[in-house]
């Protein structure tokens, strides 16, 4: 290793830094002055490439706000409501409240784009009911909490799409459509197995709700469920463009708090976009230094060579999807998902294109890896986040989340080997890829 | 006392900055589709505005409100160790960010200043006005770096506690 | 070593100006170093100029645009109806007249204008099948124009509403009716496939569409005598060649969107011309516009 070598040298410091505990943005924007420095150019385009790429990012602003959107979700008692909804229609089934909490990310998916948000939010409210009289172990209803969560940001709205086509200019209205499949998908794959789990270990179901009740229960809930159609509509009508799509589903979230449920003034409003605000800020960070990191990195022309590295070795697409598979679940196992996607996924996309793999599949496979990374140990987000809120050792939860993870790893298989699952719902509307 | 007072107080204002900021990007944003879907009449300064507030928002954030443990960073290694390698990794990733930032704020500030040139396509707002939150963002930042590396040189930093990133995922 | 001349732009490099690149770097090859970089990875749109005049960058494919917003006198090149073709275009910029705006952005900016890069004449694409004929028909239109004041107020000049929309968005919108139609040189509509949600083209030819290859006056004036005329030589056969292919490509677009079914006609263009040249001259625009210089471009 020659650490003369300029890019060379931001590597290394980059990785020192990031070992060492300073805050990822940080240490991108460190290793990149460091590289300006090193190759003798002007230090203030450190500077000049995040201001301006933050500047033309536009696309980017639909983050601060699905975050916005998810925070006033549950300040308010739309979830609640929704919770209320789920268990109205499955809670008689063997294992009820298991389904519930499926059910329940599936509708909340639709909705947000947080997996962090589902889990910390209805996820803490279904943590408590399961657990409750002993009915399920903790880290069952831990591990539940958690793989359901994985869905929002797979089905549209999605955050994580919405940097992926930052790094690849992919449209995000075809990426939230191509979503949708694999999304159910998942949700298919988590009922079956929790009615499979319910049938050998005999889970509890609840109280069936009498069906006179179902109509009110509907209706207090329906506000919460016309979200997802909203959003839809409004996408596909063409009152908004995706990014404006974020703005209505926090504008429709405080409408109905504020106005219909009355539970949200102007404090919970207040505390929502500070909390909002805050996350912004780290997200924003991060996405801050993968900006001026990528000059160094198109500078020297990296994802141009690897490209040329991995097509010398003459591979098909799907060997490539398959390595990209196995990469980014090693790597969702240490990295924090945002990470990824801004630093790793640019590199892979050349080459993508280059093997005719189509952008908005690609996507959707590269978002389900770094999904899996939130469940993933070591270092999986959503899984701190359920341990926190179980109690429950992550050992325990990481054993219970094995036969879900199961599911999805097949999920994944399929649709990484059969674009048409990912294409099918963006070809409907028009998509020509 | 006094001044431990002084500076709550002020946290709690940048606090109020920062929503304020978030709230106008979102009211923004819903002029923008009423004027353009409802009313035909398209404005176009609201989407100059709403990114405006977009790099303000994260900057100003990330200089003055934001707190350690909100901050997303690798920690499998800087959380598994005892508190001495703790101090000691505080120590030289602070030295190595006050090092990089501070040599390199005066090509900043050239940079920043030299924008004076341009303005924004809707508002006309000088480009060096809107930049010079980066600067703000790099002084306040090597300060804030500056009193972490005092205090790691005082006594071990705490523990993390990696539920507390908000990673937006 | 050979100096090195760092080339960013913004369109991608598969683009016809990819390969007049290609051919410039090739005559130059004997004395600089050519490294090109696209698709607006290295500088960001818009931000090329001031790249240029800071030394981060050699060479650029400036939009005329940028350098009115440092330059006012330039924002009469932006305006609508000022160029009747690419030989009128061309013609312009060879001329003392030419000469005179390239001087100026040399002093007060410090770039060197080597020549204006011809890349499609705008031409108005609509979904609604409503007929076209004067400006007055485009009343109501929700027309996607590019961001900015300046592109704004072309949209008005044409007798739309004009709309900004980011570019990746300009397909889901026409396709969901969030714009009624779009204004881009054709070989865009072609690349973006504008075209599947069309259902017609104006030739209302309101915009000659030229961006400005740029060098810095740092490395222009670094250059020996005999260099500098290698550079500009290269550089003028390459925009030749460039225009020339842009231009065939126009004709055989015409017949393919024919062919794909759309309608495709010539309205007032007379009509068009006077009511937008009447706009600019009555707006603040047109203020800071050379004395007398639209008459001599006219008479070109
Ligand atoms: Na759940
Ligand atoms: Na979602």
């Amino acid at each position: 290793m020659n650490l003369s070598d300029p890019f060379t040298l931001c590597i290394t410091s980059l990785v020192a830094l990031s070992l060492l505990g300073l805050p990822i943005g940080h240490s991108m924007i460190c290793a990149s002055i460091l590289y300006l420095y090193a190759a003798g150019l002007d230090m203030g385009t450190a500077a000049e490439q995040l201001l301006n790429s933050m500047f033309t990012s536009y696309t980017m602003l639909a983050v601060p706000l699905f975050i916005l959107a998810a925070e006033l979700m549950n300040s308010g008692s739309m979830t609640i409501r929704l919770l209320n909804f789920c268990n109205a229609i499955v809670g008689r089934f063997r294992g009820g409240l298991a389904q519930v909490n499926v059910l329940q990310s599936l509708i909340f998916a639709g909705m947000s784009g947080s997996a962090i948000a589902d889990a910390a939010g209805m996820g803490k409210m279904m943590q408590k009911m399961m657990t409750e009289n002993g009915k399920y172990t903790p880290s069952f209803a831990g591990a539940l909490t958690a793989v359901s969560a994985v869905m929002a940001p797979i089905l549209p709205p999605s955050i994580p799409l919405v940097i992926y086509s930052l790094v690849s200019n992919a449209s995000i209205g075809f990426l939230f459509l191509a979503g949708i499949l694999p999304g159910l998908l998942i949700c298919i794959s988590q009922m079956a197995i929790v009615a499979w789990s319910a049938r050998r270990q005999n889970f509890p179901t609840e109280a069936p709700v009498p069906l006179k009740h179902i109509p009110g229960i509907t209706i207090r809930a329906l506000p919460a469920l016309m979200l997802p159609v909203v959003l839809l509509v409004g996408l596909r009508g063409g009152v908004m463009t995706p990014t404006e799509a974020a703005a209505v589903a926090a504008g429709y979230a405080l409408l109905v708090s504020a106005v219909i449920h009355r539970d949200v003034g102007f404090r919970e409003l207040y505390a929502s976009l500070q909390s909002a605000g805050r996350m912004t800020t780290s997200v924003g960070m991060l996405i801050a230094g993968a900006l001026v990191f990528n000059y160094v990195v198109t500078v020297e022309n990296i994802p141009n060579s690897i490209s040329v590295f991995l097509l010398s070795f003459d591979l098909t697409p799907l060997t490539f999807l398959l390595i990209v598979n196995i990469v980014l679940l090693i790597l969702g196992c240490l990295l924090e998902g945002t990470t990824i996607l801004l630093v790793i996924v640019p590199v892979l996309i050349p080459t993508a294109q280059a093997l005719g793999i189509d952008m908005v599949h690609f996507g959707v496979v590269v978002v389900f890896n770094v999904m899996l990374g939130l469940i993933t140990p070591p270092y999986g987000l959503l899984l701190f986040v359920v341990t926190r809120v179980s109690g429950a050792p992550m050992r325990a939860i990481v054993r219970d989340t094995m036969p879900f993870l199961i599911g999805m790893l097949t999920a994944l298989a399929l649709i990484t080997f059969i674009p048409g699952i990912v294409l099918f719902v963006p070809r409907l509307f028009g998509y020509s890829g | 006392m006094h001044l431990s007072r002084i500076g709550h107080w002020l946290y709690r204002r940048a606090e109020n900055i920062l929503a304020l900021m978030l709230g106008i990007m979102f009211l923004a944003f819903i002029g923008q589709i009423v004027f353009r879907y409802f009313l035909n009449f398209p404005i176009g300064w609201t989407s100059e505005l709403t990114v405006i507030m977009w790099l303000w928002l994260v900057l100003w954030g990330a200089a003055f409100v934001v707190r350690e443990n909100e901050e997303i960073r690798f920690d499998l290694v800087y959380g598994a160790v005892g508190p001495t390698a703790r101090r000691v990794m505080v120590i030289l990733s602070s030295l190595a960010l006050l090092g990089l930032y501070i040599f390199s704020l005066p090509a900043v500030v050239d940079y920043v200043t030299f924008m004076k040139v341009e303005r924004t396509a809707y508002l006309k707002i000088r480009f060096d006005y809107l930049y010079s939150i980066y600067v703000i963002f790099a002084v306040a930042v090597i300060c804030r770096y500056g009193w972490l590396l005092w205090k790691a040189l005082r006594r071990a930093p705490k523990e993390v506690d990696p539920t507390t990133a908000s990673s937006g995922l | 070593d050979k100096p090195k001349l760092r080339f960013s732009a913004v369109f991608s490099d598969q683009d016809i100006r990819a390969n007049m690149m290609k051919s410039f770097a090739e005559d130059i090859a004997d004395s600089f170093t050519f490294e090109g970089y696209y698709g607006g990875n290295l500088f960001k749109q818009g931000t090329e100029l001031v790249a240029l005049q800071r030394g981060n960058l050699e060479m650029s494919n400036v939009a005329p645009q940028d350098i009115s917003n440092q330059l006012p006198e330039w924002s009469i090149l932006t305006s609508a109806y000022l160029f009747r073709d690419a030989n009128h275009l061309k013609a312009f910029f060879d001329s003392e007249l030419g000469d005179e705006m390239k001087q100026m952005a040399e002093e007060k900016l410090g770039v060197r204008v080597l020549g204006p890069t011809f890349y499609g004449t705008r031409q108005v694409g609509l979904k609604p099948d409503k007929k076209i004929n004067t400006p007055a028909d485009m009343a109501g239109i929700k027309l996607r124009m590019p961001g900015g004041d300046a592109w704004q107020f072309l949209g008005q000049a044409l007798g739309a509403n004009p709309t900004p929309m980011a570019y990746a968005e300009v397909y889901t919108g026409l396709q969901t009716g969030a714009i009624d139609g779009q204004d881009n040189p054709l070989p865009n509509v072609q690349n973006m496939k504008f075209y599947e949600v069309m259902s017609q083209i104006v030739l209302t030819s309101h915009l000659v569409a030229f961006d400005l290859l740029t060098i810095s006056s740092k490395s222009w004036n670094a250059m020996t005598p005999e260099q500098q005329q290698a550079v500009q030589a290269a550089a003028d056969k390459a925009i030749d060649w460039s225009a020339a292919e842009h231009l065939k490509q126009e004709e055989e677009l015409l017949a393919y969107f024919k062919e794909k079914g759309l309608e495709v006609y010539t309205p007032d263009i007379e009509a068009f011309r006077t009511h937008a040249q009447k706009l600019y001259l009555e707006s603040d625009l047109s203020a800071s516009w050379p004395e007398g210089l639209i008459e001599k471009i006219n008479a070109l």
